[in-house]
């Protein structure tokens, strides 16, 4: 009988472990080209982001929270934006938010840097749920080679949303500006790591 | 029995006459000082039309006519509206929210003046509470003019409301009376040569950059002239990137590690060089304005936020980028992000609350100011200075 009770909880045991183990997994939305060396790029340009947001701002300040949370890592310097815009202006790149593989190489002659980084701000601002709300923001981020004009890497981060204690406590949710600094933290770990 | 009861009702009687005068205790110490003696020779000074960068109807010719008033009152003499009318149609002037070279040049050849007083109306709200903020500079004049003394206020009119309101401000034209007062408290103190209002550096943390990066190749000890570039302007607030640079040069002069170039003066050098930013200062850009002015370093930024409100409800918001880039290196030396409300750090009874971007404004970029210098260390004096950064 002892014996019995003891395999029962080891199966209990294990079967809670899995819950945890799949509860704990994420899809992976992450693309990293395995012959780049993102060791060697020391100098980007980060080009400006598209919003698919309400607010047309709002890319523009996702993006200074990148590039300060980006410079601030000392990984890699990122040139000033008045140089990223002369760079689109003087090789006449038509969109600078999605630049073709000509495009990035060529930017990258004339503004000296070994890749471009660009981005999307699919979802910015406020979600409700029944009666509860709170900030939401999803970005995603492609950089691009501009040796070769290669996709070198992409990555997407979401954070904010309802959660269970926004659902039973209220509250509103964290302030947008700190979701933000956490989004961009995620895709920086993921491109430094 | 009869003794206790009579101690406490004293007691009471001067708590509430202590609670009573609170209130118009809170700007005593401007009160007082109201009229610092000028101890210089009778010195000539030019008072500009007041800039509107409120995006409103607002009494400027009022504005303009307090400051000649109090500057007649602290024994400066102002030239005289008819001689200041000639020579700006002489030189053109139409732009009055700074100084070329060559209008100062002119001023002190052609008629003498020893300053320029430029006052821009960064807000002005008339609706209950009023609200009201400025900023003013007083330039030299001659081959090389230079920012003499600059400071600014932000005054809403329920910042102190006291004890049953009693230090509530309803009338606009007492705020704007308020606000003159303590403005020239500050430019009679640099006046009398007290002060140049340098060595306050005292800001709530709060109020720091979110984001903040500082090469390892700056070096914080070293004298540096600095060129302020307009704020590129994302925000739906008009003129939010002028008011950001004023607000930049005014706590940057207090530190006497930076020394800045007249907003005049780089503004001119920007149209002589014929440089319309996108988005921001390039290096190209930043090359050209750092050789024509010589200035090592060159400050610029956008701006995404800057919010004031009207009336009793709402809080300000401001939201910016800045970047100082050095001529030396070709690099960004500094960058940083920072955003704040007014109600941060508000816990109860509106203790702290900050009613206007301005007042809000001023103590974000004094900090990053001292970001810059300090980096968590002490700085150490520049050689020949009065001040420090503690």
């Amino acid at each position: 009988m002892r014996v019995i009770s003891k395999l029962d909880r080891f199966r209990f045991f294990s079967f809670l472990a899995f819950v945890l183990l799949i509860a704990c997994a994420s899809s992976k939305s992450t693309y990293i080209d395995p012959n780049m060396d993102f060791g060697a790029v020391k100098n980007v340009a980060v080009m400006p982001f598209v919003s698919l947001a309400r607010d047309p701002i709002v890319a523009e300040r996702v993006r200074d929270v990148f590039i300060n949370r980006l410079m601030a890592t000392g990984a890699v310097y990122v040139v000033p934006v008045g140089e990223a815009a002369r760079g689109v202006a003087r090789g006449e790149v038509q969109n600078p938010s999605a630049p073709s593989p000509e495009e990035a190489v060529k930017l990258g002659g004339i503004i000296k840097v070994q890749a471009v980084i660009t981005g999307t701000v699919r979802e910015y601002g406020e979600v409700r749920s029944g009666t509860a709300s709170s900030n939401i923001i999803s970005i995603s981020l492609q950089m691009i080679e501009t040796q070769t004009g290669k996709v070198v890497w992409t990555d997407s981060s979401t954070r904010g949303g309802i959660s269970i204690w926004d659902r039973l406590f209220g509250g509103g949710g964290k302030p947008m500006n700190k979701v933000t600094e956490k989004a961009v933290n995620d895709l920086i770990y993921a491109l430094l790591k | 029995m009869i003794l206790f009861t009579h101690f406490l009702n004293k007691v009471t009687f001067l708590l509430i006459l202590g609670l009573l005068f609170f209130p118009s205790l809170a700007n005593s110490k401007e009160i007082k000082q109201e009229n610092p003696v000028v101890n210089e020779e009778r010195i000539r000074i030019a008072v500009f039309p007041v800039e509107n960068l409120s995006g409103t109807v607002a009494p400027l010719k009022e504005i303009r006519q307090m400051f000649i008033e109090k500057l007649w009152a602290k024994g400066v003499d102002v030239l005289d509206e008819e001689t200041l009318e000639k020579f700006m149609a002489k030189y053109r002037i139409r732009y009055t929210g700074g100084v070329t070279a060559e209008i100062a040049k002119g001023f002190k050849q052609d008629i003498n003046v020893s300053g320029v007083l430029i006052t821009s109306l960064e807000l002005y709200s008339d609706a209950n509470p009023p609200k009201i903020s400025l900023i003013s500079r007083l330039v030299s004049t001659g081959e090389n003019p230079s920012i003499l003394w600059m400071d600014g206020v932000g005054l809403a009119g329920d910042d102190s409301r006291g004890l049953f309101d009693l230090g509530l401000i309803e009338d606009p034209e007492v705020l704007l009376k308020k606000a003159v007062k303590i403005m020239f408290h500050s430019m009679g103190r640099y006046l009398a040569k007290r002060t140049d209002g340098r060595g306050d550096y005292s800001a709530r943390k709060r109020y720091r950059p979110k984001i903040s990066y500082r090469s390892a190749s700056f070096d914080p000890n070293r004298k540096y002239t600095v060129a302020i570039a307009p704020f590129f302007n994302y925000g739906l607030r008009k003129y939010a990137g002028d008011i950001l640079v004023l607000h930049f040069a005014k706590e940057l002069k207090r530190f006497d590690h930076f020394d800045l170039i007249e907003m005049g003066v780089v503004r001119q050098a920007f149209l002589e060089m014929r440089i319309i930013l996108d988005q921001g200062v390039s290096l190209s850009d930043a090359d050209s304005i750092a050789g024509l002015l010589n200035a090592d370093l060159i400050l610029g930024g956008d701006v995404t936020d800057y919010e004031d409100y009207q009336g009793v409800w709402g809080v300000p918001r401001v939201s910016f980028s800045a970047q100082l880039i050095e001529k030396k290196s070709r690099e960004v030396v500094w960058s940083s992000n920072s955003y704040n409300e007014g109600d941060e750090g508000v816990l109860f009874f509106d203790f702290g609350r900050v009613n206007t971007a301005s007042a809000m404004v001023s103590q974000m970029a004094r900090l990053i100011g001292r970001m810059i210098l300090q980096d968590g260390r002490r700085v150490e004096r520049v050689k020949g200075s009065s001040g420090k950064v503690k």
